[in-house]
């Protein structure tokens, strides 16, 4: 048990090293080379081995879940307590979270430090903070304490965002990130209560796991205080309250609007924010408490049905964006919705695929968009580029495995991780449609949702591909770029390694075709502690949510096979259409053929016009209503109880005339009406 | 068991025995040097005979004398005076807002004629008091009232060149000695229908005696003689005057101690003599208390809202601390459990309230002494000038409002749980709502003091030691209070409980 | 033998009488006055029921009240000799510069 003693310095050293930068910026002098670079990476680099070192440790069969700290405690109630909870799921995300930190750690030296940007040990000290918070959550081992870092990474992700605080847009953008995902932390920090009050208890593992109890309670073994619903219902409205939390840091519809505007945020920034950390955070929740979902259809129905809907509707709006990162931000907002649908529909396992295949592509296309920024002198409209392949071949080849792998081309890691997750929603929407189960429709249009995004992602992502390498140079900027160092070609390279291989660890149709046991992915979530296995999720899915597998034609393997080949093939004609539209030497804007939905899509389908509206046209009438009411009623009656105490105390006062005969009088007079009143109810006359 | 087996019975009085010694002493001292102007030796010998008075009563309150541990109240003199837990507590009491007057009164007395007199008064007031919390019959209560009363009527009329002292005086033994008559004929009254004065054989006489109005008539009118002792309505009229004209310690003195005296002698003669358990049901002496204490802190918190001159808002306070203490006699009922709690809180209330009250009239006499004015904008910006005494006054100001952390919050707190455990909740939100009201008018001072800036150009030349230390103290014990009420309100409520064995 | 309520009856009518003079006289001797008809309708009370009752505690009590209204005149007679000089004056209902 050894390496479980060095776990809580996997959180400790990044935040040693925000310490050390908040005190460099404090002291105002520049104390520290590279601006604190330097300690930044060697803590996160500390964390990865020490993550690696947990990773191997686990792999050997070995769990940790220990409460390092009770910090408040209710005899005979419940518990506030911090632990480490280390199974394959979190040392899986430890291990990615540690690896993108310290790559974007030192891609910041070719970012901001070569770029001579000003205030780095505040940007340093944000993200050391922002990493610490980010893996704190992935260990807690209880709910409260997954919200307190749930919320500190939310703290970080506004911190850093509005680093360039002396411009318009990035302040801006970071209230707009830190409000919308507030609004639905309201929503998980009521889930929270809601979880203490109706088991005593947030613990994730353990046999008094609050998903353990919810088991039983179901299963009429246990009882929990249920609020007089059924326990059904009672659990469905928990998980729908921590849903809240979920759909605004994974920026799934409505609550994704906050996202794009994050890009206003240095690029390494949204490299860790979209791969590693915040959007991650929501996704990793479900995951975390699974056990929690399965047993409700009605949530996983919702969430899956959430992901289908977010991926295709962010997939379309990336088709028209004119800058390299906005097009990166919808295609998260996109990805993340895939991996909703993978949780609701079921897939558990593919979920997590995703969210690791995903975490290093996607790392791997911002730091190469950060490339390309630098490259540009910070110019991000892909229309002024053009055959950048020439003048940046390492970016460009990496660039390029990322683009291949997001948009699913076998055999690049998107593509086995999204094939599994349309897998697994297809064949458990067959399964419930077969089952005649309503939630069994609902995955199915979920399925098809996500399917159709496939055809956008591999489109708008090679025309992003094709408008910023290939085709002429359309700009001196484009035709002169500036050089970038190693610090931005080794972490580029590296991740363009993973973003090919990653996906082998789990080549689900491949294994299905020779029957090889190369399901790596799937053996490490198998083991586990109980409870916590995917085994035991897909029994409460089964069990409690009635997730059958249905197939198509040719048994299971031909199901795969079909699923996996349409996909492909959507993919393809993707990619197709780009290369028809896009990869040619003057590639001309055609977004005008799309008439009247260009406008809707430029505008992003009005969701901001209407969550403004409903700021500015529903909400602040009713605050103003509220306002009025707080000063008219309420003033009114303390200002009027005030006021009459005051005017009474004046008038009592004018009893006390100076003249003691009529003291002597009122005195007399009190006595008299007291003897009259008592000896008339006491009857002494 | 521990005291009776060492000393006579008769030294269980020693705590007031010393206060009247002293004032004895303090009279050979005077007539050896008439006209003595010596503060020093007079004031030293009044605060040590004080603090000897609170040594006595501390170490009999610790050792048990009195107490139901050591056997039950010590009675004396045929049954004519009685020491129990409660007497020593509220002679603890007196004996410390006495030493304070007394190291506040050197400062203030200074230059001024007749100075022995004052201190023999003030002594001889004290022992007055003790015994009022003594007395075990309705002669001793009387005569010890008076003699707690005649020497304060002097005391407050003691600057005979001052308009306002004079008055002061005029009013309050005007209304002090009809109030005596009231009270002396309720006794006479009682003793009419009960043919006897010690409390336990008026209880034994009570139990269904046939004269119900004319003991009735007679409760009513000596509860009138101690809502006179304690300014309750409607028999509150002199202290507002009294308060304001009177010599600031000495206003301190009748607010704490006098005040705590007269609700000594109110809960022994209510719960001895005219116990719940005895009393004719046409006697409902507790539904008097409750109405007293609902219109004597309303009146009291009301009044004090709108006054223009701290003095006398602290008198008006004085009058709304009477009412939340009267609770104390409002929530009994008979044969509860809680009867010993609510009165204990009420005990304990007023040792909270001996301290933060005295401080603050004791600052009021600081102010005198600096001679800057008694309106509240007068005390504009006095926190830069003297932030020490005035940090004092900021404690005794939340304090008396019942604000946390300091000793007021829990007395009050203790007191209005009480009130709501022995089922009279209302008392309770009376007493809060009171205790809001009075928020404001508290915090007016505490805002002129550090918050407004200063109005007219006034400089402090002098620190008057004694009135410091004075103050000091009190702020000391007022802060004190707060870790040490959990042994006080064990004490008071234990003492308390004895009463209704 | 007289019945007691007639001494109860008399004892009021003296208290009653001493209370009037007491809410109608402005001198302050006067004034005094009145309080000891108060108080001596309490003695009346006392001698009375001592009698009835057939113990001393009331004629003793007697003493005291009257030792005590003795010690209140002085004290009240001092106290009406300051004001005399301060406000010239011993009606009572001018020495007024406290109020409200």
């Amino acid at each position: 048990m050894a390496a479980f003693d060095y776990a809580p310095a996997i959180v400790l050293l990044p935040f040693l090293s925000f310490l050390v930068s908040v005190g460099v910026a404090v002291s105002g002098r520049d104390l520290l080379p590279k601006g604190g670079a330097l300690p930044g990476i060697a803590a996160t680099a500390g964390s990865f081995l020490l993550s690696v070192w947990m990773f191997l440790t686990v792999s050997g069969g070995q769990y940790y879940d220990e409460t390092i700290y009770t910090w408040a405690a209710v005899e005979g109630s419940f518990e506030l307590t911090f632990g480490l909870l280390i199974d394959p799921l979190s040392a899986m995300m430890l291990v990615i979270v540690t690896l993108i930190a310290t790559l974007v750690h030192v891609f910041s030296l070719g970012y901001m430090n070569d770029d001579g940007q000003t205030g780095l040990p505040r940007y340093y000290a944000g993200l050391g903070l922002f990493t610490a918070s980010m893996l704190g959550f992935v260990v807690a081992d209880n709910l409260l304490m997954a919200f307190m870092f749930f919320e500190l990474v939310g703290l970080c992700s506004y911190l850093l965002i509005g680093f360039w605080f002396r411009e318009a847009g990035p302040p801006s953008a970071a209230k707009k990130a830190f409000l919308v995902t507030r609004f639905g932390d309201y929503f998980f920090l009521i889930g929270v209560v809601a979880v203490f009050a109706t088991f005593g208890t947030s613990q994730f593992a353990g046999a008094e796991a609050f998903p353990v109890l919810a088991e039983e309670v179901l299963l009429g073994e246990a009882s929990a205080n249920t609020f007089g619903f059924a326990p059904q219902t009672w659990f469905t409205i928990v998980g729908l309250l921590v849903l809240g939390g979920v759909v605004g840091k994974s920026a799934q519809f409505p609550l994704h609007t906050w996202l794009p505007d994050a890009m206003e945020g240095p690029t390494p920034v949204s490299a860790l924010i979209h791969a590693a950390t915040m959007v991650a955070a929501g996704v990793y929740l479900v995951a975390r408490m699974y056990g929690f979902y399965a047993l409700t259809p009605t949530t996983l129905a919702i969430i899956a049905f959430i992901g289908g809907f977010t991926a295709l509707f962010a997939a379309t709006m990336g088709v028209v964006k004119r800058e390299i990162k906005q097009v990166l931000a919808y295609s998260t907002i996109s990805q993340y919705g895939y991996m909703m649908l993978a949780l609701g529909s079921g897939g558990y396992i593919a979920a997590t695929f995703h969210l690791m295949t995903h975490a290093f592509f996607k790392a791997l296309l911002f730091l190469g968009a950060g490339s390309v920024i630098i490259a540009m002198h910070h110019n991000e409209d892909m229309w002024d580029m053009g055959n950048l392949k020439e003048k940046m071949p390492v970016t460009y080849a990496t660039f390029l495995a990322g683009s291949l792998a997001l948009a699913g081309i076998f055999p690049f890691s998107g593509f086995w991780s999204k094939d599994e997750v349309l897998y697994e929603a297809l064949v458990h929407g067959l399964g419930g449609l077969g089952g005649g189960e309503a939630e069994g429709a609902l995955l199915l249009g979920a399925w098809a949702m996500g399917l159709l995004a496939v055809f956008f992602t591999g489109f708008y992502t090679f025309r992003m591909v094709f408008l910023t390498f290939h085709g002429e140079s359309r700009s001196d900027t484009a035709r002169n770029p500036h050089g970038v160092g190693w610090n931005v070609k080794g972490p580029l390279a590296v991740l363009g390694v993973l973003a090919v291989v990653a996906g082998f660890v789990n080549m689900v149709p491949v294994a299905k075709l020779t029957g090889a046991e190369i399901e790596f992915l799937h053996k490490w979530l198998e083991h586990g502690p109980a409870g916590l296995t995917s085994e035991h999720y897909t029994e409460l899915t089964h069990e409690f949510a009635h997730y059958t597998a249905g197939t198509l034609a040719g048994g299971e393997l031909g199901t795969a096979l079909i699923s996996g080949g349409v996909s492909l093939a959507l993919a393809l004609a993707g990619v197709g259409l780009a290369h028809v539209l896009y990869n040619v030497p003057e590639p001309t804007e055609h977004t005008d053929k799309l008439g009247g939905i260009k406008t809707l899509l430029y505008n992003n389908y009005y969701q901001d016009e209407y969550q403004v509206w409903l700021a500015t046209g529903l909400t602040l009438p009713v605050s103003r209503a509220a306002d009025k009411f707080d000063q008219g009623v309420v003033d009114g009656v303390v200002n009027g109880v005030s006021s009459v105490s005051l005017f009474s105390g004046s008038r009592v006062k004018q009893l006390q005339t100076g003249v003691v005969s009529n003291y002597a009088m009122l005195l007399t007079l009190g006595l008299t009406v007291l003897l009259v009143v008592f000896g008339l109810l006491g009857g002494w006359f | 068991m521990l005291l009776q087996s060492q000393l006579p019975n008769s030294l269980a009085l020693a705590p007031v025995l010393v206060l009247a010694l002293t004032a004895l002493l303090l009279l050979v001292v005077d007539s050896i040097d008439p006209d003595s102007t010596n503060s020093a030796a007079l004031a030293g010998i009044s605060v040590v005979g004080a603090l000897t008075s609170l040594g006595f009563a501390g170490w009999f309150l610790s050792a048990g004398t009195g107490q139901v541990s050591t056997g039950g109240g010590i009675s004396l003199y045929g049954e004519a005076l009685v020491v129990d837990g409660m007497a020593l507590f509220f002679m603890a009491i007196f004996a410390s807002v006495t030493a304070m007057v007394a190291i506040g009164s050197y400062d203030y007395l200074r230059g001024k004629p007749h100075q022995a007199e004052f201190y023999t008064l003030v002594m001889f007031a004290a022992t007055g008091m003790g015994l009022m919390a003594a007395a075990n019959s309705l002669a001793t209560a009387f005569v010890a009232l008076e003699l707690a009363s005649l020497p304060s009527y002097a005391l407050v009329a003691f600057l005979k060149k001052n308009r306002g002292s004079v008055e002061a005086g005029l009013k309050y033994f005007l209304i002090g000695a009809v109030s005596s008559a009231v009270f002396v004929f309720g006794i006479s009254l009682v003793y009419a229908a009960t043919g006897s004065m010690v409390f336990s054989d008026v209880a034994e006489a009570l139990n269904g005696t046939e004269f119900v109005g004319v003991a009735g008539l007679g409760v009513l009118m000596i509860a009138g003689g101690f809502a006179f002792k304690t300014a309750s309505v409607p028999f509150h009229f002199w202290a507002p005057e009294a308060y304001e004209g009177a010599p600031a310690p000495i206003s301190a003195f009748l607010s704490s101690a006098s005040k705590a005296a007269g609700f000594a002698v109110a809960f022994r003669v209510f719960t001895e003599a005219f116990a719940l358990s005895a009393i004719p049901a046409g006697i409902d002496w507790v539904l008097l208390f409750q109405i007293l204490a609902v219109v004597t802190m309303t009146l009291g918190n009301f009044a004090a809202a709108t006054q223009e001159n701290v003095k006398r808002m602290l008198a008006y306070s004085s009058i709304g601390h009477a009412g939340y203490a009267l609770i104390g006699l409002a929530a009994l009922s008979a044969g509860s459990a809680q009867n010993g709690n609510v009165m204990g809180a009420s005990m304990a209330h007023l040792l909270v309230y001996g301290f933060m009250n005295t401080g603050a009239f004791l600052f009021i006499a600081l102010t005198e002494h600096w001679d800057i004015g008694r309106r509240f904008e007068d005390f504009n910006g006095l926190g830069s000038q003297a932030p020490v005494a005035c940090a004092a006054m900021t404690v005794f100001m939340f304090s008396l409002a019942g604000l946390p952390p300091f000793g007021g919050f829990f007395s009050k707190y203790f007191l209005f749980a009480g009130a709501i455990g022995a089922g009279f909740w209302w008392l309770a939100a009376v007493g809060a709502v009171n205790s809001a009201l009075s928020l404001f008018y508290y915090s007016r001072v505490v805002k002129a003091i550090w918050i407004e800036d200063p109005s007219g150009e006034f400089q402090i030349t002098s620190k008057p030691i004694g009135l410091y230390a004075a103050v000091m103290i009190a702020a000391l014990g007022t802060l004190v209070l707060l870790p040490g009420f959990g042994p006080v309100i064990e004490m008071a409520q234990t003492a308390a409980t004895a009463l209704f064995a | 033998m007289v019945p007691a309520e007639w001494y109860l009856l008399l004892a009021a009518a003296v208290f009653c009488i001493g209370l009037i003079g007491i809410l109608t006289r402005r001198n302050a001797l006067l004034f005094l006055m009145s309080v000891e008809l108060m108080l001596n309708a309490a003695n009346i009370n006392f001698v009375a029921f001592s009698y009835q009752w057939g113990n001393v505690t009331g004629q003793t009590f007697g003493l005291f009240t009257m030792a005590l209204a003795a010690a209140e005149v002085a004290i009240g007679i001092g106290i009406i000799l300051v004001l005399y000089r301060n406000f010239d004056d011993i009606d009572v209902t001018k020495a007024t510069t406290m109020r409200w």
